[in-house]
């Protein structure tokens, strides 16, 4: 186990840059977003949790994964290109006239199930899905990615609320904590603590992990396919908004860019490398 | 081109029931097929619940979550009718329509009851006066426009594999059927009566509105047509060939006037020059929303839609 997160850890480094890279040649995408979920991405990938096949993108036996919170998806685009499922070179026209997808998630994007960048929906249509496995006595399991910020739109309680009424037992949420909304700090704009608590009353299993120690996140979900409860599951991931650049991460208003001033690029490029010397 | 319907009258059923009855059928057929609702309630329903537990779900009211999770088993595989208050499964959720139905083009059969003032006495909360004009701004939706039970058995059939999203509207009161069971609703309207150039175009409950008119004028010497339009977008070029030679068009609608129905006719008539002076009846955006308890008719005479108001609209603009 240590070796393949050590392994993850520096696959993680690379594809950091790459997204970075990729969002600075577009001038656009959502940097730190996408970095706050980056680490759960890979280990769902790369570390065996998630059931794919990137020669078949539509296998049927597949786990579906569903990044809710769509402007995730320079992390996605570029875990899926590293996986197998298209070519890296599409990463090159990423959000120009060219491209094949840009800043938020399109279904047509081979291993992408969904087109989401409207928040508080993709937690629905994965619910959906999820009955729909229920109702086919199918095997696969239904990860669903959300933002912090996302719970606060109302429709994600009424999923909520549904999933675990109904013991979607085998959907499994991810809540990329990195307590940044836009303009503020998620306890400063409207309080979401006590968010565990919060989980629990609406009928979920709930575990808190770092969502940044991939130790974390196999222990959350190695066992994910012989769990008893009949309860869904979410897992609340302690993540940062921008992790891995430091002079991005954690700041409010860096939402929904990338760098566009050479020294601010320079600046993260250090920081990246630093963070990768430092492991 | 033109279908003409067959003005017979039965003994009816509600649109609601003989929409739920046929999908009962395609349950039966298909285990695929899954009815959601949002907590409502009706005889027919009642029977899906009680024969097809597992392909029967109650959303409660949440109609986002209903639009969410029903494109989820679509993509899935599940043939879905999500059934709710036509007011609420329409604009509460719009986004989530746009998004999921319209962008992604998830092919779901929408089902709302209680169009126009059907809920009469519940206030303009459950009134619908814009879903013609929000539904079909939208790509890959199509709205049928229920007249009567037979057509809302039919429309039901043709949403088992219609491809994309099937907007349903169908009316909580229960006027007499005046198609026959073979009827071919395919072309998307279809002239009930001949007029000598002038035709009322109508759709959902206005439509027996307009026969009534029609009747009416017939007996004092004006002999004016009835189009029944219960598909938009319309099937453009069948349509302007219908339509072309008429002198005079009114349209009429328990909607309110931007957008809908007579905004639809006069699109299609303008992009194909067609000149023919056309008479809007609905309802005005200036009479606002309103608070009466009085029955539908007594609404519609708030906004000078009720039969009397009707006919001598249409006396005056046809001279």
């Amino acid at each position: 186990m240590g070796q393949l997160i050590a392994q993850l850890e520096k696959k993680a480094h690379h594809l950091r840059v790459e997204m970075f890279e990729m969002c600075v040649r577009a001038k656009t995408g959502h940097v730190t977003s996408s970095l706050s979920c980056m680490d759960i991405l890979i280990a769902l990938y790369h570390g065996g949790l998630l059931l794919h096949n990137p020669e078949d993108p539509d296998w049927g036996g597949r786990d579906r994964l569903i990044l809710s919170k769509g402007q995730g998806s320079p992390a996605l685009y570029t875990v899926l290109a590293d996986v197998g499922f298209f070519d890296k070179k599409d990463l090159d026209s990423f959000a120009q006239k060219e491209g094949k997808f840009g800043v938020h998630l399109q279904k047509d994007v081979p291993g992408v199930e969904i087109t989401s960048g409207s928040l508080g929906q993709g937690f629905g249509v994965a619910a959906g899905i999820a009955l729909a496995a229920k109702m086919n006595r199918e095997l696969f399991l239904t990860y669903v990615i959300v933002g912090d910020g996302e719970l606060y739109e109302g429709s994600m309680w009424e999923t909520a609320m549904f999933a675990s009424h109904n013991n979607l037992n085998n959907l499994v949420t991810i809540v990329d904590r990195n307590y940044l909304c836009v303009t503020d700090f998620t306890e400063d704009l409207i309080k979401l603590e006590p968010l565990k608590e919060k989980w629990i009353s609406f009928g979920w299993d709930v575990k808190k992990i770092d969502g940044h120690s991939y130790e974390e996140i196999f222990s959350s979900l190695n066992s994910i396919r012989s769990r008893r409860s009949c309860k869904p599951l979410v897992i609340i991931a302690d993540t940062a908004k921008g992790e891995g650049i430091e002079s991005l991460s954690d700041l409010p208003l860096w939402h929904g860019q990338a760098p566009v001033k050479e020294d601010e690029i320079r600046e993260c490029r250090n920081d990246l490398e630093r963070r990768f010397n430092s492991e | 081109m033109i279908s003409k319907g067959d003005l017979t009258v039965n003994n009816t059923i509600s649109q609601r029931d003989a929409f739920l009855t046929k999908v009962y059928e395609l349950m039966a057929k298909d285990k695929d097929v899954i009815v959601m609702t949002a907590d409502m309630g009706a005889p027919a329903l009642d029977k899906i619940r009680k024969d097809f537990p597992g392909q029967f779900v109650n959303i409660g009211i949440a109609e986002q979550n209903a639009i969410a999770v029903a494109s989820g088993l679509v993509l899935e595989g599940k043939k879905v009718f999500v059934y709710a208050i036509a007011a609420f499964i329409t604009l509460r959720c719009l986004e989530l329509i746009r998004v999921e139905n319209a962008i992604m083009d998830i092919p779901l059969t929408i089902v709302g009851v209680g169009v126009g003032f059907g809920y009469e006495s519940a206030g303009p909360t459950h009134f619908l006066l814009e879903d013609l004009a929000v539904m079909r701004s939208m790509p890959n939706i199509t709205i049928h426009s229920i007249t009567d039970s037979i057509m809302a058995s039919k429309i039901a059939e043709i949403s088992y594999d219609f491809g994309h999203t099937n907007y349903v509207r169908i009316d909580r009161h229960t006027p007499p059927d005046i198609y026959n069971d073979n009827h071919d609703f395919t072309q998307g309207f279809s002239v009930l009566r001949e007029g000598d150039g002038i035709y009322i175009i109508s759709t959902g409950i206005m439509t027996h509105q307009a026969l009534k008119i029609a009747e009416k004028l017939n007996k004092n010497g004006i002999n004016i047509g009835v189009i029944d339009l219960y598909t938009l977008p319309i099937n453009v070029e069948p349509f302007v060939e219908t339509v072309k030679l008429a002198n005079k068009l009114v349209s009429l609608e328990e909607h309110f006037l931007p957008g809908g129905l007579g905004s639809s006719v006069l699109e299609v008539l303008n992009d194909n020059c067609v000149s023919i002076p056309v008479k809007r009846l609905g309802l005005s955006i200036k009479d606002g929303y309103c608070y009466r308890y009085g029955g539908r008719e007594d609404v519609r005479n708030h906004y000078k839609l009720d039969e009397g108001n009707i006919e001598e609209e249409i006396k005056s603009f046809i001279g």
